[in-house]
């Protein structure tokens, strides 16, 4: 486990910038959001068009938490759930032989497959290490309390 | 376990608060029953018209259509309305659709289709058409799986040309 604080706080800053970043852009585009939603084929339109509403902000006020440090460790563990679900998601598209853009960056978005699920999970590890990083605060203390 | 979630209660809640309070057109739009054939903004798509499977066989059988295939080159490749033109949205969005309009013949009728009314390819694709100017662009919302239902011709293959 990264104990370094300077490498910790880079983290930070690269993922909460990048949710951030991937928050605001489908904040101004909610209606692209929800047909890249919709292109997965798992919801109905009422849930992609709810989700295309709120998780745009979900991800950028949590990237913001993260990147500002307030609710730091929560922030962190949200965004390890949420990585840890596009991965399944795009495995499960995957499998199911579906051919459809990530919706990760609104209009700046790619293809869903094995060098999303890499970097994806190149993410999940730096924010685990964030999540993980503060004694007493871990999964086990923070959920566990 | 109460600090995390009452901190994430606070962050989810916050995000729906102002993802439906800052969107409230949009889900008025949504309960009218304004994307029922996908989310599409109203204002983009004035001037597409939706077709049904009679309308597009007619066009078909006539010889006055340009069928064009909004679904992978892989989907395409196992079946599609002979004849039609391949044209992935996501290759689409990319860029490249100068040069596809342009060997549209002129006088054909343009009729985009997806695999069905759950894929909102194609009619995203006729906005992205018509912003290259072409007028009378229609979509056919059945899209293949109507198409082949209904026990019309088909072809194979990735030979477009």
């Amino acid at each position: 486990m990264i104990k370094n604080k300077y490498v910790l706080f880079a983290f930070r800053l690269i993922i909460g910038g990048l949710f951030i970043y991937a928050g605001v852009i489908k904040i101004a585009d909610p209606l692209g959001f929800a047909r890249d939603i919709q292109n997965y084929r798992i919801l109905p339109p009422q849930a992609c068009l709810f989700i295309a509403l709120a998780l745009p902000w979900f991800e950028a006020l949590s990237g913001a938490f993260l990147v500002a440090g307030i609710f730091k460790q929560t922030s962190a563990w949200l965004l390890s759930f949420l990585l840890a679900g596009f991965i399944v998601l795009v495995i499960i598209t995957m499998a199911r032989g579906l051919d459809v853009d990530c919706g990760c960056f609104g209009k700046l978005s790619r293809k869903a497959d094995w060098r999303l699920i890499l970097e994806d999970a190149l993410m999940l590890f730096m924010v685990l290490e964030v999540a993980l990083s503060s004694p007493g605060r871990r999964i086990s203390g923070s959920l566990g309390r | 376990m109460k600090r995390f979630f009452s901190e994430a209660g606070f962050i989810a809640g916050l995000s729906v608060v102002l993802g439906l309070a800052l969107h409230v057109p949009i889900i008025r739009q949504f309960l009218a029953g304004d994307f029922a054939h996908g989310f599409t903004a109203r204002g983009r798509g004035p001037g597409i018209i939706l077709i049904t499977l009679a309308e597009a066989e007619d066009l078909f059988t006539g010889g006055q259509g340009f069928f064009v295939d909004a679904r992978s080159r892989r989907d395409y490749s196992a079946g599609h309305i002979p004849a039609a033109k391949n044209l992935p949205f996501e290759e689409a969005k990319g860029g490249g659709l100068k040069e596809f309009t342009d060997g549209i013949p002129p006088g054909k009728t343009l009729v985009i289709y997806c695999s069905g009314e759950d894929c909102p390819a194609g009619l995203t694709l006729a906005v992205l058409l018509k912003n290259q100017g072409l007028e009378g662009v229609r979509v056919f919302m059945g899209g293949w799986e109507e198409w082949m239902a209904a026990g019309l011709p088909a072809e194979r293959g990735n030979d477009q040309e």
